[in-house]
């Protein structure tokens, strides 16, 4: 009896008050995450063990597993993307931090302006951006950059379509473009550094340089670890320019891993296969955001 | 929270959700599924509805679609054609996606040789059955065996067109090359060779003309080895005892050549940058004297530009000189016969996941028919300055006027004549493996021998390896 009572009173309360609205209103984003994010993972998790075709798939066990891992191509689109990575997410993360350091001097209409320039680029379509790229990069004399580097004495380049420059020229492009998030939010975090920190240093008569190492790095370590980690997730996942601006080649000097997963799902058909690949990158991705954590996130406080 | 702001809210949520559950649950079997179910209700001459995902196959096709369905309608009254218009660059992707979802539209515009891609997914729909034997006689028996794959009949032939190279006419005489008697007898390579020397121009250490632009960067990058291996002696991937045949001797032969043009200067050294509008901007403004891939449309592109040249108009291509384009055949090489690369494009019919009715099969073929015949198919012929394949669209074109030259009209029939013979004796397994190995290593390696990185007899090894990785020793020939 006293059971029931309780049972009664739980469900009455859970009417009664916010709690069963509550559960309504995630349901929306659970109702999301599972039908875009969950399922798709699902699925790509039980198609990597199926020769998957339209009309009904066959299980092959891991044979899609040994085929990526016997992949020679694989494991260079894999060296290409660490190459891609190490290359450009710490240019990026420090290209972001000076701009923040410079703009933050600025009077706040001014760091506005700013702001909203260097987002820009995140707004624009990457499509006609990389048309603009592939202007800049044209091969001929007549092209941009050519004509600029042509100043130095330097003949024409073959930007894209040499092995020696490809890769340099897609990394150029990443340096040169969308910071604009990382730029607002080191700003954010600069703005929230106490400036008692700052009193108290001009007393003790530091340093620009001394406030920098002392205060600034330090303040700013979690958002530099955030920032590290999404920035290394996203160039492990890149795709679009490698697709739009090389197609990974030539030879295949600028195929990722996203793209060569694209081609082998859109091209070829191999859909297991594909799975199994982008099941890997997912493998690598989240070892090394565990690696981040681990040795960059001890002393970081949340 | 009051009760009334509480109602709300979760009637909102709760449609959200519904709503994204719904999207995502319907629908998926496309219209095909619609139409076949349609179809499925047996008795007499139902509704039906067709579906087609076409692209801008000629500058006015995708302004003529109500009017294709109206009269499509017209001639069918029970039946809807509907068309989904689609660009270029996305067509693919677009047609890729639906069919791995296994919804694919019951029609779509591609090339003849993508049909062994789709062949072993079992997506794609034979129609031999379903077309009448009216239907099959009204098409040229050459084109309209490319879109047959093993005995299956898979969509009707739109258009057979020559891929070839084409030439700047004042540039040509310039140079001193007889384009007429080219045009007629074709050239070997080494003649190829020195007349494209001939026509670079240059002023100190720059070059201010090319002798011979291709396109072979981006969706072009497949198109300038695939034309020119035709005309070394082998006109498939495969020969007639179905052995890859990019391991003969000639094909080294070819890439050598290939290599040859590039470091004689009669091409550019960043040859592996230029797309299909970078070389055709080259065309247009004297950059080049001759230009691949060359198509007997690309006349008609050079005279609008011209019309815009003389009435001063902006939209001009900048910096760009008068041109008189002639089509020209492709040089033979290793002393092999020249055989033209034919393109034979067409309306492939698809299934869903769903097995389609005999009526609705029926009704598939009438569609593609419609498009690939009669008026429609003139039309577009017309504009693409390509010769019609069928009776009805022979009939349909009389009276109709055409600029094109009487010169490179005679040209293209020529090379119609020496084009390379379909093969649907190839299973779609071996074609599926071939384009793999294209992509894969032919293509990558061929960027990497224009850009000067590999050498021929390198590339030669690595697709040849390959190629017996993929075939085996005895799949491949071996001379």
């Amino acid at each position: 009896m006293a059971r029931e009572a309780s049972t009664i009173k739980t469900k009455y309360r859970l009417n009664k008050g916010d709690g069963a609205w509550a559960y309504a209103f995630i349901a929306v984003a659970l109702v999301v995450y599972a039908m875009f994010t969950a399922y798709p993972v699902v699925s790509a998790f039980i198609i990597s063990f199926q020769d998957y075709k339209p009309l009904g798939s066959s299980y092959v066990g891991l044979d899609n597993y040994v085929s990526v891992f016997q992949s020679s191509l694989f494991w260079k689109s894999m060296g290409n993307t660490v190459l891609y990575t190490v290359l450009t997410v710490p240019v990026a993360l420090m290209l972001s931090f000076g701009v923040a350091i410079l703009i933050m001097p600025l009077k706040k209409w001014m760091q506005t302006s700013f702001k909203a320039i260097y987002y820009l680029p995140a707004v624009a379509s990457g499509v006609a951006l990389s048309v603009v790229w592939l202007w800049i990069f044209d091969p001929l004399q007549s092209g941009i950059l050519n004509q600029l580097v042509g100043v130095f004495g330097i003949s024409n380049q073959n930007w894209l379509g040499a092995s020696a420059t490809s890769m340099f020229s897609l990394v150029l492009m990443s340096w040169l473009s969308s910071h604009g998030t990382s730029i607002i939010i080191y700003v954010a975090a600069l703005l929230g550094i106490d400036s008692s920190y700052y009193e108290a240093a001009d007393i003790d008569g530091a340093s620009f340089l001394q406030k920098m190492w002392h205060i600034v790095l330090p303040c700013l370590k979690p958002t530099t670890l955030f920032l590290l980690v999404t920035g290394v997730i996203g160039s492990f996942q890149v795709f679009q320019n490698a697709y739009l601006m090389t197609g990974g080649g030539p030879d295949h000097s600028t195929t990722m891993v996203g793209l060569l997963i694209f081609d082998t799902a859109f091209k070829y058909f191999e859909f297991g296969n594909a799975a199994a690949q982008s099941l890997v990158l997912a493998l690598v991705i989240a070892v090394m955001a565990f690696i981040q954590f681990k040795f960059l996130g001890k002393d970081v406080e949340y | 929270m009051k009760k009334r702001s509480r109602f709300a809210a979760t009637a909102l949520a709760l449609v959200v959700s519904a709503g994204v559950v719904s999207a995502c649950g319907s629908n998926n079997d496309g219209g095909n599924a619609a139409a076949g179910n349609t179809g499925s209700e047996g008795a007499g001459a139902k509704k039906d509805t067709i579906t087609a995902l076409l692209p801008p196959v000629s500058a006015n096709f995708q302004a003529n679609f109500n009017q294709m369905e109206a009269e499509f309608t017209k001639q069918y009254p029970n039946l809807t054609l509907k068309i989904e218009p689609a660009s270029w660059e996305d067509m693919t992707q677009k047609l890729d996606t639906q069919v791995n979802a296994g919804s694919p539209p019951d029609i779509a515009f591609m090339g003849s040789e993508g049909i062994s891609k789709y062949v072993p997914l079992g997506m794609v729909m034979d129609i031999k059955d379903a077309a009448t034997p009216e239907m099959i006689a009204d098409f040229d028996e050459g084109p309209l065996k490319y879109m047959y794959n093993g005995d299956g009949l898979y969509g009707f032939p739109a258009y057979m067109e020559v891929h070839a190279i084409g030439g700047n006419k004042p540039f040509l005489e310039e140079a001193g090359i007889d384009w007429k008697k080219v045009q007629q007898n074709g050239w070997t390579f080494d003649e190829f060779r020195e007349a494209i020397k001939k026509g670079v121009v240059k002023e100190g250490n720059t070059t201010k003309r090319y002798g011979f632009v291709f396109a072979t960067a981006g969706v072009t990058s497949k198109d300038y080895l695939g034309i020119l291996v035709k005309n070394a002696g082998m006109p498939a991937a495969f020969d007639k005892d179905l052995k890859y045949a990019y391991t003969s001797k000639n094909y080294l032969t070819l890439l050598t050549n290939i290599r040859q043009m590039i470091d004689d200067g009669s091409m550019p050294k960043e040859l592996s940058s230029i797309d299909a509008g970078k070389r055709w901007n080259m065309f247009l403004t004297g950059q080049t004297m001759i230009t691949g891939k060359g198509m007997a449309v690309f006349e008609n592109s050079s005279r609008l530009n011209n019309e815009k040249i003389d009435k001063n108009d902006g939209s001009a291509v900048k910096d760009s000189i008068k041109t008189d384009y002639v089509v020209l055949p492709v040089p033979s090489f290793a002393g092999q016969p020249a055989v033209a690369n034919s393109i034979v494009d067409g309306y492939v019919t698809f299934r869903g996941k769903k097995e389609p009715t005999a009526e609705h099969k029926a009704n598939v073929a009438k569609a593609a028919y419609f498009l690939a015949s009669g008026q429609v198919a003139a039309t577009t012929n017309g504009e693409l300055f390509s010769a019609p394949i069928t009776k009805s669209s022979r009939k349909a074109a009389e009276g109709m006027e055409s600029k094109q030259s009487p010169e490179n009209k005679a040209a293209v029939e020529h090379l119609l004549s020496t084009a390379a013979p379909a093969r649907p004796d190839i299973p779609a397994e071996l074609g599926a493996k071939a384009i793999k190995l294209e992509t894969e290593v032919i293509v990558p390696k061929l960027q990497a021998l224009l850009a000067g990185e590999t050498t021929p007899e390198k590339m030669y090894e690595d697709v040849k390896k390959a190629a017996i990785d993929t075939f085996g020793a005895d799949g491949v020939v071996q001379d």
